[in-house]
Parts: structure tokens; C-alpha cells; sequence
């Protein structure tokens, strides 16, 4: 099962108010803590509604654009505002999202310098409608997938992260710039170290984060395909002949360090860094079968659904509050059976969902938000 | 935002050239020099040129200096034997604020970024090379900073300068002192705890 009777406390955003965010004029709307629907046609705003509810959480688009093109065309700044509840303590977030120059942050009025600061006041888990892409798409996908519930779960983590990428940017700029010299080698030598301990830091994390997801995958894919057949998955890497486990986290460093010596002609010949968590690959498998390429379209969209579900779970579980649950537009891809199956074992919580058509029967809102043009042209109740 | 003409747009340009200057700060600095005091606008015109005219790098340390040798490499009364490393002579000021360190500096002018193009050859590694023999200096503190291209400076130093025999250092980093381990980050509480000591 999905839900738990005890879900435990949940993190929620009580009032919510906007100003020239995307398409949207002036917000100022009090959300349901259980369901709220947002209701309107295609291009109206509503996904604009659920990003900047993203956007609190992770002081970026979930939707990886740029801030600049958060803000209305015309205006210079784009203002979210929200009032977030986490264990009964509410906060106030503000920030000013500016075309050019830094945001500004606030958080209980007081200024927030780095987005790692805010870490822990808003968890959300998205359901968008490319989510097929998980499944479907490249190593890369899955990667960043890992990478960001990581994030959500711990500072660390996030570090790790851009400690790693920009250790890889340095790195490659020098082998691009050729390493010929001695001197060059001995560079090289520095940044290889460095490669090897962000790199297993951050290997560390994914399989760690592995060994308790798939397990919450296994378990949703059961429950929304009514589908027994396992799922599985492998964690490949080009430093290690055999799939890693959470087990191998002690030698991680090691085997990056032999895989640099072993790789070393072939990366300055490249000019490109060959070796690190940048090319492992994630492989899905539903009975043995990799469902990247082996699964119908179904099954893939029901096992991205299922891998969003078993992050929300792995989060809740770990960070001891559930996280607000946005659903952008899920339906419409859905057939009948899988939508009724997702409406069933949605997890309790804050839930907001767009949809510019009609829902599942089961579903039913405790407010009803209808957006046109940018505005919210009717609340029920 | 090409709206002034001649002079005016020139002072402007010239000012968002400089760094952390946008073109809006340029404009409101451009207004601001032109209504104060015509004496108080030289002044800052000579200011920078007896800047340029006389401050140059300190032939031993590669600090700011207005002579052949710097405040620091003059001082007779500073250890010879320890030399702090650090990136910028900026650096030098919020080490001497310490008031803990009495040795002699060593500035790089910059740290390796191959990104940027800057590898051990742009920095001035030859000249400190050139120093431990010449000054018998003892012990190097690498004083670079915390991030990805200040460690790989300070790894790449520890890795030439050790074989040589000398004491290696590497300045801790942690938490602030005053500061509530509560309100401390988690990534530099962790490395707070990764550096932690024993107490005595």
C-alpha cells in the first residue's frame, strides 16, 4: 500500500500570493491543506500556479527554465509569496524573481543568501506530463531524478552535487585545453582527486537513495498496474565490472581512482572526462527486461508514475514530513484504469492538480480554483 | 541603454565596465559625479591615477605594494621561516586582521581554473618555488579559499612543496566562532565535524 494510515505531519502552503509570475497578473488565493483543483483552459496559467509553488521549494523552476523567463514579458520582477506550514511552524517565504540581477530572498523577513539556506522549508514532489521521459529517455533523466531527491533529502547531498558538476567543468576545460606538458599532468593529477572524491560522494548518496526507492518502486508499480511481474533495478557503472549496490559504498573511491589511471590516455585523447557518476546508468527492469526499451507505453507511463510515488514515500519516510504533492495535467495521459488506480493510492497531504478537463470520478476537491488569463476568476468553496 | 550623448555616455560605459557596476549603477554614479563639487570629482580622477602610477607588485610576495617590496616583506620583525599562501592581496588583509599570523605572505594572483584558462603557470608558483630555498622557509600554510579551484591550488601545492620536505598546512574550515552550531548549515557543520580535534 501507498498510504499509511499515519502519514505523519505534513508540509503545506497555507496562503499563496503572486505577482507577474509567467502569465499571471496578481494572485492572492488561500490553499486548501487537503485537494485543491485548478480548473481552465489551455494557457491560462495554471501550471504558472503550481511552478511558483515549485519555486518556494526549490528556488528554481521545476521546469528547468531560466528564472528570467519567470517573469511576466514587460515587468522586471516576478513576487511569490507564501505562507508554508511544516509541524504546525509557519513560515513566511518572499522573493522578487528579477530579469536581471540577483532575486531576493526572505524567509520570515530575513534575507536568505543561498538557496541551500532554505533547505527543508518546502518539499514538493511533481507529476508533470513529460514524466514519460524517466523511463523513456536517456541515463540522464534518471540521473538528475536521483540527484534531486537527494537534494530534498539532505544539504549534503546538494553539495556533493555541484561540488561534482563543477569539478567536471574544470576538468574537462583542461583536457580540452590539451595535457602535454608535465606540468599539465600534475594538474590533472590534482583534479583527478578531486573528481574521485565528489564523484563517490555523490555515488555514495544515489545508491544509498537506491537501496530504499526500489523497493517503493516495486511496491507502486504493483499497486497501479495491478501487475505482479518484478521491477528491478541495476546501478551501472563504467568503474565497476558488476552493477554497484549500496554494499560497495566503501570502495567507491577506489575504484574511480583505478578507473581514472586505466581511462587516462583515452580521456586526453577525447579531451573529455570518461570516468564518474556523470555516466552511470540507472536500468529500469520490469521482469528482467529493461523498460527503457523493452515495455509497452503503458508500462513506462505507469513506472514513471510509480517511480514519482516512491520518491514522495522515500521523502516522507526520511525527512518525516510528506511532501506537497503538485499534479500537473497527469490525467490527460492516463487511461481510465490507471488514472482510477494513481486517484486511489494518492498519498494523503497538500495536493494541488491542474487539469483542463474533467476529473475522475473519485476525485474530489476541497477547492476548486478556476484561472483565466491569468487571474483566478472564481474560489469554491 | 545608448540614450546620452558624447562625454556622458563615455563616463558611463567606462563605469559599467567596472566590476559589480551594472548600467543602471553606472548611470546613478555618472549623475552623482556630475553634481558634486567639481574639486571632489579630481580627487577621485587623481586618486586613481597616483593609484596606477605607483602601486605595483612587491618583487618577493606579489602584493600591492609602492615600492620594490611590500609593507610585510619590509618588516623586520616577522618570521622569515613561515609563509602564508594566499590568492589575492585582499586576501592578506582579512588574514592580517587575525592578528594571529606573523610570518610572510605569498600571493598567487588568482588559483587554478582551467576554465578560465588559469593553470599553475599563470599563478606565481615558480616565484614561491623560488622563495623556500632563497629564505629557508620552514612551513607553508596554504591560506587558499574553500572552494573547488582554492582546494585543487592547495592540493597541487601540498603535492610539489611535501617532497621537498617541508611542514604542509592546510587552514581548517568550519564554523563561524560566536555562532550558534543550531544556525550553522548542515554541508559546513559536516566538514566542521569531518576537521574536528581533540581537546587537550
Amino acid at each position: 500500500m501507498l498510504v499509511t494510515a499515519d502519514a505523519g505531519p505534513a508540509t503545506s502552503v497555507g496562503h499563496l500570493w503572486l505577482a507577474n509570475f509567467r502569465g499571471l497578473g496578481e494572485i492572492d488565493v488561500e490553499l486548501s491543506s487537503g485537494l485543491t483543483v485548478v480548473q481552465g483552459a489551455n494557457g491560462q496559467g495554471k501550471t504558472s500556479l503550481l511552478e511558483a509553488v515549485g519555486w518556494v521549494a526549490r528556488a528554481r523552476s521545476f521546469r528547468n527554465v531560466t528564472d528570467a523567463l519567470l517573469v511576466r514579458s514587460g515587468a522586471t520582477e516576478a513576487i511569490v509569496r507564501a505562507e508554508v506550514t511544516t509541524s504546525g511552524r509557519q513560515q513566511l517565504f518572499e522573493a522578487e524573481i528579477r530579469v536581471s540581477g540577483r532575486n531576493r530572498i526572505l524567509c520570515n523577513r530575513q534575507p536568505v543568501t543561498r538557496a541551500r539556506d532554505l533547505h527543508g522549508l518546502l518539499r514538493v514532489t511533481v507529476f508533470a506530463p513529460d514524466d514519460l521521459t524517466l523511463v523513456k529517455g536517456g541515463p540522464a533523466e534518471r540521473r538528475d531524478f536521483l540527484d534531486e531527491l537527494l537534494a530534498m533529502l539532505a544539504a549534503r547531498y546538494d553539495a556533493a552535487r555541484s561540488d561534482f558538476e563543477r569539478v567536471l567543468k574544470q576538468r574537462n576545460a583542461l583536457l580540452r585545453a590539451g595535457v602535454r606538458e608535465e606540468e599539465a599532468r600534475f594538474t590533472l593529477d590534482v583534479f583527478d582527486e578531486q573528481l574521485v572524491r565528489a564523484g563517490a560522494e555523490l555515488t555514495r548518496g544515489r545508491l544509498r537513495l537506491l537501496e530504499r526507492l526500489v523497493p517503493a518502486v516495486a511496491n507502486a508499480y504493483e499497486t497501479l498496474a495491478l501487475d505482479l511481474r518484478p521491477i528491478t533495478a541495476e546501478y551501472v557503472s563504467e568503474s565497476s565490472p558488476v552493477p554497484l549496490a549500496a554494499a560497495d559504498a566503501d570502495t567507491i573511491e577506489d575504484q574511480l581512482r583505478e578507473s581514472l589511471v586505466r581511462r587516462r590516455r583515452a580521456e586526453i585523447d577525447r579531451g573529455l572526462t570518461l570516468v564518474g557518476p556523470h555516466r552511470d546508468e540507472l536500468h529500469l527492469m520490469i521482469d528482467g527486461l529493461d523498460a527503457r526499451y523493452q515495455a509497452s507505453q503503458g508500462e513506462q507511463r505507469t513506472l514513471a508514475l510509480a517511480l514519482r510515488l516512491a520518491g514522495h514515500v522515500v521523502v516522507r519516510e526520511l525527512a518525516g514530513a510528506a511532501p506537497v504533492l503538485l499534479l500537473d495535467d497527469v490525467f490527460s495521459e492516463l487511461d481510465a484504469q490507471r488514472a482510477a488506480a494513481l486517484v486511489r493510492n494518492l498519498p494523503t497531504g497538500q495536493t494541488l492538480l491542474t487539469t483542463a478537463g474533467a476529473l475522475p470520478r473519485d476525485v474530489v476537491a476541497e477547492r476548486t480554483l478556476v484561472v483565466r488569463d491569468g487571474r483566478i476568476e472564481a474560489v469554491s468553496p | 541603454m545608448n540614450v546620452y550623448e558624447g562625454v556622458m555616455q563615455t563616463l558611463i560605459d567606462e563605469l559599467g565596465r567596472l566590476p559589480g557596476i551594472g548600467p543602471k549603477s553606472a548611470q546613478r554614479i555618472a549623475f552623482y559625479l556630475l553634481k558634486v563639487d567639481a574639486l571632489d570629482a579630481k580627487r577621485l580622477a587623481h586618486a586613481i591615477e597616483e593609484a596606477k602610477d605607483r602601486v605595483t607588485w612587491c618583487r618577493r610576495c606579489f602584493n600591492i605594494s609602492e615600492g620594490e617590496l611590500c609593507a610585510f616583506c619590509l618588516d623586520e620583525r616577522r618570521d622569515d621561516h613561515v609563509v602564508c599562501v594566499v590568492e589575492e592581496p585582499r586576501d592578506i588583509v582579512a588574514v592580517e586582521r587575525t592578528g594571529e599570523f606573523r610570518g610572510r605572505y605569498h600571493v598567487l594572483q588568482g588559483a587554478i581554473s582551467p576554465i578560465e584558462g588559469v593553470g599553475p603557470e599563470q599563478l606565481r608558483v615558480k616565484e614561491l618555488l623560488a622563495r623556500i630555498p632563497e629564505e629557508e622557509i620552514s612551513e607553508v600554510i596554504l591560506a587558499t579559499n574553500p572552494n573547488i579551484e582554492g582546494e585543487a591550488t592547495a592540493m597541487y601545492l601540498a603535492r610539489l612543496l611535501k617532497p621537498a620536505g617541508l611542514k604542509v598546512t592546510r587552514i581548517a574550515s568550519g564554523l563561524p566562532v560566536g555562532g550558534d552550531l543550531e544556525y550553522a548549515d548542515e554541508v559546513t557543520l559536516g566538514r566542521a565535524l569531518e576537521g574536528r580535534r581533540e581537546v587537550s
